[in-house]
């Protein structure tokens, strides 16, 4: 039988993993806080034990945790960072 | 051990192969899948990442051109065979879930066998380590096995199988219902895309929701517009879509619309019973759902999610309310047939068969909401939608209080001392505010949305909960009848 499909096949192709770095000394690491509650004070104590690991931080964050970052963050993180880490949740 | 009978099947490449060929060079491990089956792509997949070097084939229930896609999308390098129905192969080696990796050893014989995706036992088939999760996977059920013309399951179980449902039956999107729902629209205009995977919700692939859900081909100008107000930027579909919150698109249609298609307004206007209401919110979220990709569990990461995320939809009782319906309060003609999208989670129903006046009813509705989102959460910036019952509506009509003047009454009720409210999960305003401060539950009287609907007898109004934190507003798009 034949149908017509609700799915757009485009949203099925996976998206693999960026390669990980072997180490974190000298990268620079985006700590991008989506801004639910309590996420910057994760991303402090991470931040202190990235810097520790020789890592450089810069932190950023998103207008509302709701809604998609602007394009302005996306390419902030892509210029600052060598790796980002999102605190997701609260 | 059981002896693996001859066969020979078309290749997606080249000439057809047969069984007995193969193991003339050594054992071969048949897997055997189809492209409809989530666990059999990933199967291909991870076998596929392994690397060449094993003697794998691929045996898949599908036509060369699926199966070809299906080895393209997941770089499956081995050969693939494309099995017909009825699928005699399948059935020849008791196939009954895919996928099913099949060792076959040259004399014929079968050696091993795992079925589902079993990352060990795949291992063991392979002698190749398969790093990664999952390590294991249910599989999907043969097509033979669900093979109507062969009396095994319906067409219905095939929409499961596809992952084309709610969790409920389906109408299957024919070709023929999904032209029918089209109704001569050009099935390739494109709503937009829609949040969070930004599938491309075109006519035809909301015809094909529409149709699954069960409506009926009159019914697809109200989904079109309530799609159209979904992907309004103002409704912040993305973060409904994510959210752990159990909120959802709530549907209220207003105008001529109601009569045309037959929604229910009056008694049990929320449900069940009425195909046109159950069926226009289904619609919708299925085209959040399955185009959009929000699935529970997935995309959509809904902590408990609630029953009304499966469709909520219903009609303002416009004869039965003394006030401006919904849609011409937010400026559309009266005449105009209108889709408003609000963000919410489940009614709480409210009792008041006792006021008798105005202010005791306004202060009852109003003290239903004070434990929204959470008891010392205050203010809540965000939209309470009101349904109020016609007998709820007439007391206040008999007192000539207007619609404003009742948000107002409700606004100014619901007021607590902030002390009372420092415990839990509570405001900043709250921490901030000098002891003895009155805060009120909402920021303004605009948070509450009214619009009456329901039967006419009984004292019942309802309240539906909030979405916090979105920004999501409430959104009303135009009905149009005509392409």
């Amino acid at each position: 039988m034949e149908y017509v499909s609700p799915i757009d096949e485009r949203t099925s192709a996976p998206v693999p993993f960026a390669v990980r770095p072997p180490a974190l000394t000298g990268k620079r690491v985006v700590l991008l806080d989506i801004t639910k509650a309590r996420g910057a004070e994760f991303l402090d104590r991470l931040e202190e034990l990235l810097i520790a690991r020789g890592a450089e931080t810069f932190r950023i964050s998103k207008e509302l945790f709701s809604k998609p970052a602007s394009t302005e963050v996306i390419e902030a993180v892509a210029f600052h960072g060598d790796l980002a880490v999102e605190g997701l949740a609260d | 051990m059981a002896a693996a009978s001859d066969f020979t099947l078309p290749t997606i490449a080249g000439p057809p192969l047969a069984l007995r060929d193969m193991l003339a060079e050594g054992p071969v491990v048949l897997v055997f899948a189809h492209a409809d089956c989530p666990t059999s792509v990933l199967a291909l997949r991870r076998v596929a990442a392994a690397g060449e070097g094993a003697r794998v084939v691929g045996v898949l229930e599908d036509s060369p051109e699926d199966a070809a896609r299906v080895a393209r999308r997941t770089g499956f390098p081995y050969p693939v065979l494309a099995q017909p129905e009825p699928y005699d192969v399948s059935r020849a080696f008791a196939i009954e879930t895919v996928p099913t990796a099949v060792l076959v050893q040259p004399d014929g014989s079968v050696a091993d066998t795992v079925v589902g995706w079993d990352a060990a036992g795949y291992e063991r088939l392979l002698g190749v380590a398969l790093d990664g999760e999952p390590r294991l996977k249910p599989g999907c059920m043969a097509r033979w096995t669900f093979d109507w013309h062969a009396g095994g399951l319906d067409e219905l179980d095939d929409m499961f199988e596809r992952g084309w449902s709610d969790g409920l039956p389906v109408v299957p999107p024919t070709s023929d219902r999904v032209e029918a729902m089209l109704g001569g629209r050009d099935p390739a205009r494109s709503l937009g895309a829609v949040p969070p995977a930004h599938g491309e919700a075109t006519f035809e692939r909301v015809a094909a929701c529409a149709v699954l859900a069960g409506c009926r081909p009159h019914y697809f100008p109200v989904v079109v517009a309530a799609v159209e107000a979904a992907l309004d930027p103002a409704f912040n579909a993305h973060g409904i879509a994510v959210t752990t919150q159990p909120a959802g698109p709530i549907v209220v249609v207003n105008g001529p619309a109601r009569e045309r298609i037959g929604l229910n307004a009056g008694m049990g206007a929320l449900g069940p019973g009425t195909r046109a209401n159950a069926t226009i919110g289904r619609a919708l979220r299925l085209v959040l759902t399955l185009t959009g990709g929000a699935r529970a569990g997935g995309l959509d990461r809904a902590t408990l999610g609630h029953p009304g995320k499966l469709t909520c939809c219903f009609a303002e009782n416009e004869e039965a309310s003394p006030w401006q319906p919904l849609h011409v309060e937010r400026g559309f003609g009266s005449e105009t047939s209108t889709v408003t999208l609000v963000a919410g989670d489940a009614p709480l129903s409210i009792s008041d068969h006792r006021s008798r006046t105005p202010e005791e009813l306004a202060a009852t509705l109003a003290w239903a909401a004070a434990g929204q989102w959470s008891p010392f959460w205050w203010p809540m910036d965000d939209t309470s939608l009101y349904v109020i019952c016609p007998e709820h509506a007439a007391l206040f009509a008999a007192a000539g209080w207007s619609k404003e003047r009742v948000r107002e009454a409700m606004f100014e009720a619901v007021q607590r001392p902030a002390e009372e409210l420092r415990r839990g999960e509570t405001t900043p305003l709250v921490k901030e505010s000098p002891y003895g401060t009155m805060v009120r539950k909402w920021t303004s009287p605009e948070r509450i949305v009214i619009v009456v609907a329901g039967g006419e007898a009984g004292r019942f109004s309802a309240v539906f909960g909030p979405c916090n934190g979105m920004q999501a507003q409430v959104v009303t798009k135009e009905v149009r009848w005509s392409t």
